[in-house]
């Protein structure tokens, strides 16, 4: 299957979800002036993706994904998006897969680290919050 | 008496690269002052969310030039003040009124109960809206909202929202 690579622009984030390596990112900023036409395509990528990928696994042969998010910055139509993508990939972890959601935020960045904390709360999924130094 | 500072003043339509400029305007100032990240991500998150309210929903009444769009942002010791005006249709208002004066009765872990409630069971609107902005303002910036509804004409009021995030904390 292939790769999906969104270039990141002044309002949207850079997104790069690597079905090889098992490996899905989002960073940077989200206030896309349209939400729903932004987001709507990439939850169409991960329905794909079960479909083609994860359903086609054996019982033995499950994968394990890495889930990246390094947000600066997303406003609440956004974290709407954010949440259901997240619940893409739950559904992925109830079929036998496991999942290790990483959320890097900024060391100073009290905000973003404590949406994280409600976000992981709302899918009921232990995250690593892993604080990025801004001189690293 | 107290000191007031008018940081940025906009009157007029608000699209979506207006926004964008105001947003990049009040983030220089907030440097200039040497603002800290969490301040200025608050203001931030108040003005993205309520600025983006009126560009989605706005009421405009053709042919009327006096009820455009109006932002205000002020500094006095204490706080950044946001002020937030738009048209809006009289219909509306009992919907905003009751989730403003949801959002001021609650504290800081009922917001976030609240956001949890409404982003688990609401559907974005075609205009993006998640029924969130409100919320979201109240839990970041962790102020009571100040609004009034001043009656335009039989369909139309302007409504205005006030806004705080405390910078100075020895000020309290």
């Amino acid at each position: 299957m292939e790769s999906l690579y969104i270039e990141p622009s002044e309002f949207t984030p850079r997104v790069f979800f690597d079905p090889v390596n098992s490996v899905f990112e989002i960073s940077g900023f989200s206030r896309p002036e349209n939400v729903v036409g932004f987001y709507k395509p990439i939850l169409k990528w991960l329905e794909d993706y079960n479909d083609l990928v994860l359903s086609k696994n054996t019982e033995f042969n499950k994968s394990n994904l890495v889930i990246n998010l390094k947000m600066t910055y997303f406003n609440s139509a956004s974290s709407k998006f954010l949440l259901d993508i997240l619940l893409e990939f739950m559904k992925f972890h109830s079929k036998g897969n496991s999942i290790e959601i990483n959320w890097f935020y900024d060391e100073d960045d009290d905000e973003i680290l404590e949406s994280g904390e409600e976000i992981a709360d709302m899918i009921n999924y232990s995250f690593n919050f892993i604080p990025i130094s801004p001189n690293s | 008496m107290e000191k007031k500072e008018v940081l940025i003043s906009h009157y007029g339509p608000l699209s979506y690269e207006e926004i964008g400029f105001l947003l990049n305007k009040m983030t220089a100032i907030l440097d200039r002052y040497a603002f800290g990240i969490t301040v200025k991500k608050k203001v931030y998150a108040a003005m993205v969310e309520s600025l983006e309210n009126i560009y989605k929903h706005q009421d405009l009444i053709t042919g009327n030039t006096n009820y455009l769009p109006k932002f205000n942002l002020q500094l006095d010791d204490k706080y950044i003040c946001l002020s937030v005006s738009n048209s809006v249709l009289n219909g509306k208002i009992f919907a905003l009124k009751d989730r403003l004066n949801k959002v001021n009765l609650l504290d800081r872990n009922g917001l976030k109960e609240y956001y949890k409630e409404i982003i688990l069971s609401g559907n974005v609107s075609q205009k993006g809206g998640a029924g969130l902005g409100i919320v979201n303002i109240a839990k970041v910036t962790e102020n009571k909202l100040d609004y009034t509804f001043d009656e335009i004409d039989s369909n139309h009021s302007y409504f205005t929202l006030k806004i705080k995030v405390l910078h100075n904390t020895t000020q309290l």
